[in-house]
Parts: structure tokens; sequence; C-alpha cells
């Protein structure tokens, strides 16, 4: 049975990452290999194992009106200003929806609501879904607002409920993207996992040995294909996510559930194997991770899978969590726009196991019009989007 | 393309006891003064079960309640053909705080083992582990609104042929974070009451519309007289009441969450 749907436009995109508080930063720092890892300054880490991450020094400063006190809704304000400086929200309020992603939602404030003198609006703050409502009231959206709670895997299941509401006509213009900040929380979990490394992340090497977390916000702007007016950076063709339902912490040991949202993902965009140019892998640097997502690519691109260019930026930025597939979805627009595939930072010495055809050592000339976006999660989640770079 | 949905089965499992009949007319009388009407924890058989936070072991007790009450196997919806939408406005809560207090207090009990239950999406993935789900799915976090959000996800993937059947399943729990949900004003003044839900949605002859009422449904309303403030599961026990009153074709229902309200109703 054939589940191809209306391709939807994305329109434009705004960021904030380690590299920076714009698209322009985000770009130039992948493409000249920046490294986004520093140590983290912002709150102790002196007890922990490791003590690095993507860390955003410096955020743009905020009109004090649109201040608050969130990190994550601070994040998200920023990314925000820098898409609204791209491309004006041209809908009615209540025609325009924001759909994120996160894994960590406001919990930050959890840790400021729990210590002493905790405040009602840090309590009111540490629900998941209070940084989305932030975003939306400045963007005076008055559709509906969501919040995907698919941990690492948000992004891409967020850009996917967005282009379901456009599809269906309930809003004529989704702002959609993910979204996390790193606090204490999050960066002692991942101690305490183990699954932080003590050198640099390297996605695909035989040497790899962990990740490192980072933070970020990544916003588009969707709108229905017939109602874009003017330059876009592409289209979201197709989206699908499945669960694994084996480990609440690891991959699926044979990769089901990313293999199910792979193929699902490009049934829905009317594609096969042979229509892709591009993979941005999840590429996590961990050995489990990595060595699972070669083996699905292999098998769902089958005998392409050696000629399709595949990368990670999880080493330049670290792993953003619920911001990482809205970045990397952004990443595959502006390869196809710029004529250029970012390399992988880190990867030096390819493992044999995870046999594909990586972009290492230097940014690749390529122009990729159709690329394959993979992501996976805690709880078994795995998403997968593909998209269409615009019309050089 | 199938030609619609309808809604199967429900399952309510809630302070008050297993099932619709077990709501009180009204939650606020029946609170009397209480502020959190709690939920037990599930007494599931299993090692894994063992570790596993209070709120997952709910939302297993909803679909086991579910699927028991129905008399439908396990096998039924075991694999790729089920979709599972989980929703829940805070049951991250305790485990979340637990996580920070574990930190803060006596960092040597903050363990592999508890970090990854703070994930929201690991709720859900206890219940696909347990059931065997690798449909597709969709994590939504909310209240009510949200839970509309997910129904009609679920309706989106059955009409889209994504899956044969969706389980739209909501958990809350409030207790480990009372103080804190304390300092919500918007919930002041009504018993917030801790629930697990599930719902089952199979392909049928009913479209959907989805929309944004300025008023809540009359199920909506009767939903939170009897049993308080769900949060997530409130539209889920809207559905049982209606079902239960006999609506089983037609039924629509809303909900409400930071003042945004959605509507979806099948017709």
């Amino acid at each position: 049975m054939s589940h191809t749907v209306e391709p939807v436009s994305l329109v434009a995109a705004g960021v904030v990452t380690p590299f920076g508080a714009d698209l322009d930063a985000f770009w130039s720092g992948l493409i000249t290999g920046s490294d986004g890892i520093s140590m983290i300054e912002r709150f102790p880490v002196d007890d922990l194992r490791v003590g690095r991450g993507g860390e955003i020094k410096k955020l743009r400063a905020l009109p004090a009106a649109r201040r608050v006190g969130c990190r994550a809704s601070q994040l998200l304000l920023a990314a925000a200003e820098d898409l609204l400086a791209r491309s004006p929200i041209s809908a009615e309020p209540a025609r325009v929806a924001v759909v994120l992603g996160t894994a960590l939602g406001g919990v930050g404030e959890l840790e400021r609501a729990m210590a002493p003198g905790g405040r009602a609006r840090h309590a009111a703050g540490a629900l998941y879904d209070s940084p989305a409502h932030a975003l939306a009231h400045r963007l005076d959206a008055r559709g509906p607002v969501l919040t995907v709670g698919a941990a690492c895997a948000a992004g891409a299941t967020a850009l996917g409920h967005g282009a379901d509401l456009l599809r269906a006509d309930v809003v004529d213009v989704v702002v959609a993207g993910g979204y996390d900040a790193l606090c204490r929380f999050v960066m002692r979990g991942f101690d305490a996992l183990r699954s932080l490394t003590r050198e640099r992340v390297r996605p695909f090497d035989r040497r790899r040995s962990g990740l490192l977390l980072g933070e970020a916000a990544a916003l588009v702007i969707m709108t229905r294909e017939g109602a874009t007016r003017g330059p876009r950076l592409g289209r979201l063709l197709g989206h699908a996510s499945a669960s694994d339902g084996s480990h609440i912490a690891a991959p699926d040991a044979n990769g089901r559930g990313l293999e199910l949202a792979a193929r699902q993902a490009l049934e829905e965009a009317g594609l096969t194997a042979a229509d892709v140019d591009f993979v941005s892998a999840h590429g996590t640097g961990t050995p489990l991770n990595d060595r699972i997502e070669a083996d699905v690519l292999k098998r769902v691109l089958g005998r392409r899978a050696s000629d399709i260019p595949v990368n990670s930026i999880k080493a330049a930025v670290g792993h953003t969590m619920g911001a990482a597939a809205a970045l990397e979805a952004v990443m595959c627009l502006l390869a196809g726009r710029e004529g250029v595939v970012p390399y992988t930072l880190g990867l030096e010495e390819p493992d044999p196991a995870c046999e594909l055809d990586l972009v290492m050592a230097t940014p690749r000339a390529a122009r990729p019009r159709i690329s394959l976006s993979t992501s996976l999660g805690f709880g078994g989640c795995n998403a997968a989007l593909v998209l269409e770079a615009r019309d050089s | 393309m199938i030609a619609g949905t309808t809604v199967d089965a429900v399952s309510v499992l809630t302070g008050w006891g297993a099932g619709v009949r077990a709501l009180p007319a009204s939650a606020a009388t029946a609170a009397a003064g209480r502020t959190v009407i709690a939920l037990g924890r599930p007494e599931l058989e299993g090692e894994r079960f063992r570790r596993a936070t209070r709120e997952c072991l709910l939302g297993v007790a909803a679909v086991d309640a579910l699927l028991r009450d129905n008399g439908i196997s396990r096998e039924v919806i075991k694999g790729s053909e089920t979709a599972l939408i989980y929703v829940t406005g805070g049951a991250y809560g305790a485990s979340n705080r637990a996580w920070v207090a574990a930190d803060t207090v006596r960092p040597a009990m903050a363990g592999t083992l508890h970090f990854p239950y703070t994930a929201p999406s690991v709720m859900s993935g206890e219940v696909a582990i347990e059931f065997g789900l690798t449909g597709p799915y969709g994590i939504l976090i909310g209240g009510a609104a949200a839970t509309i959000d997910g129904l009609w996800q679920a309706t989106r993937l059955l009409e889209s042929g994504r899956c044969e059947r969706a389980l739209v399943l909501a958990v809350e729990t409030f207790e480990d974070c009372a103080e804190l949900f304390a300092r919500g004003r918007w919930l002041v003044g009504r018993p917030l009451v801790e629930a697990a839900v599930c719902a089952l949605l199979v392909p049928g002859a009913l479209r959907t519309r989805y929309d944004a009422p300025r008023v809540p449904s009359a199920l909506e309303t009767l939903a939170r007289t009897r049993a308080g403030e769900t949060l997530a599961c409130g539209p889920l026990i809207a559905l049982a009441l209606g079902r239960e009153d006999g609506a089983v074709g037609s039924i629509g229902v809303t909900g409400e969450w930071r003042g945004r309200r959605a509507g979806l109703y099948w017709h």
C-alpha cells in the first residue's frame, strides 16, 4: 500500500548552537571544522568524570520584555530571533502552531524549584512543555502548542507532527523544531551511565568511546506547499517513527525500529534508496549506536550504501538531544543549498564494522537533493526524515 | 486509505478505583479536602518491573486492563501494526524530582538505573517492551489538550494505513510532587487525581474533525466533575464516560491546558 503524502515546505530556519547565535555561524562552524566543545562553565561539573560539552557561552541579549528565566526558553527565543530575521510569519495567530521536540523541557528549573526558596514559577517552568508555551507567547501563536517528548529523536517527530497539522489544514503555519539546554540534571545522568567520553567524540571511528552532550535550539517555519511565497530552504517529504520495544536506554541490537522508521519515511516520500543523495546519521560516537546504525543504513540503502555520503555533526556541537534531529535536518537543507557536505569531525580511522561512504577529513563538494536523516532516543524511540533541498 | 476510525475500548484506572463506575458523582466532595487522590503502585510480576517506576507500571497496568476487560490477547497488539501514543502532563515529575534529590542529597544513590527513568519516553518504552509494540509511536507532553492531539495523531496513523490499531495511553501521578504541584495556582482548588487510562482505536466508519472550541464539551465537564483534575487523562476518561452512557458511535471530546482547548469529534 502506498502511503505517499503531500510534501510540506520548509521556508526558513533559525538556530542557536555552540558555534554562535545564528544559522550563518552554525554553517560556517560545520564547514570550517570548528570544535564547539569546551569545559562547561554554567554549573558545577567538578565531581563528574566528564565536564565538557557543547555549551553556548554567550546568548544574544533579548529585549527586556522577552526575557525569561528558563535557559531552555532563552535558547528557543534566541533561535526565534534568528528565524524571524530571515522570514516573517504570515498567518492569523490562531492559524499558527508551535511543535517542539525536547528531551528535557524546562527541567533545569526543577533544580531551582527544589532549592531552598524555590518559587512557584520555577515549579511551573520545570514542566517539559513550558518552553514551547514561552515560544508560542513570543510568536503570538495561538494555534496548537505541542511538545514532543521522544527524547533524542523528538526533533524529527516534531517536524513530522507539524507537517501533519498542515496537511490536515488545522493551521497555515507551523514553527517546528527542537531544543535542549545543558544542565546539571542531564550531565550527571549521562555521567552516571558512563556514556560520556573523556577524549573527543569520534562517530563511526574504530576508537570511538562515547558522546558529549551539547545544547542548542533549531526552528523551522513550515507551510503547505501551495502557500509558500518566495524562496524556501526545501521540503519535508516524509517522516516516520517506530518503537524498538526492546530496551529503555539502549538501541535494539538489530536496529529493527530504526530500519522500519527509515523505510516508512522513504515510502511516505514516495522514494526509494535509489533516490537518496545523502544521509545525516544520528552518529553519537558510542560503540553500540554507530555499529547498529551503520548496519541499518546498509540494509536500507542496499547496494548504494557505499556510494551515499554519510556524516554526523555530533562531534562538532555535541549531542544536542531534543535539538539534534531538527539541527541535522537544517544541515541537510543547507548542504543541498550550498553544494557542500560538512565532514564528520573526530572521524579519522573508520571502523570496518561501520563501512559506509563516511564524509571525513574535509567537507565534500556535493549538492544533495534528497537527504535521509535518522534519530534514536531513550525508550526505544526511532525517527527518520526525508528532506529535499531547494532547487538550486 | 481507510474510511475512518472508531474508539473500540477504554480502560480507566484512577485514585478512585478501576473503571468509570468507581468515579464519585463529585470528585470535589469525595475528596473531602484531600488535594491528591493517589493510585498505588501496581503489583506486576516480573523481574524487570522491580526497578521500574510507579508511573511506568501504571502505564502497563492500564494497557493490561484494556486487554483483560475486553478479551483481547497480547498477541493481537504485539508487533509493528500497533501504534502507541503516550501523553502526560507531569508523570515524569516523580522520577525527575527523585533524580535531583539524589544528586543533591545523596549523589551515590544517583545511579545508572535511575537516570533513564527520568525521560518521559521511557514510560512508553516500558509499555512497548512489555507488550512487544514496535509500530509507530508518539509522545506528547502536556495536559488534556495534548491528549486531544494524541487522539488525533492516532486517527491519522490509522487513516493513512500506518497501523491496524492504536493505543492512546495517558498517565498522571501527583503524589510524589504534591508540594510542587500545589504551587501551580491554576491547579489549586481541584483534587489532583492520579490516573492511568488507555483507549484502543481501530479502523471504523467514523470521520474525525479536529478543532479549537472555546468552551468545554459536556463530557469534559462531566469528567472533571466526577474524576477531578487528571490532566492528560481527562479526555480519555471523558471518552469512557461517553461510552458508558451509550455513545459508542458519534462522540466528541475536548480538553484544555494552559488556556488552549482542543476538540476531536467522531461523526
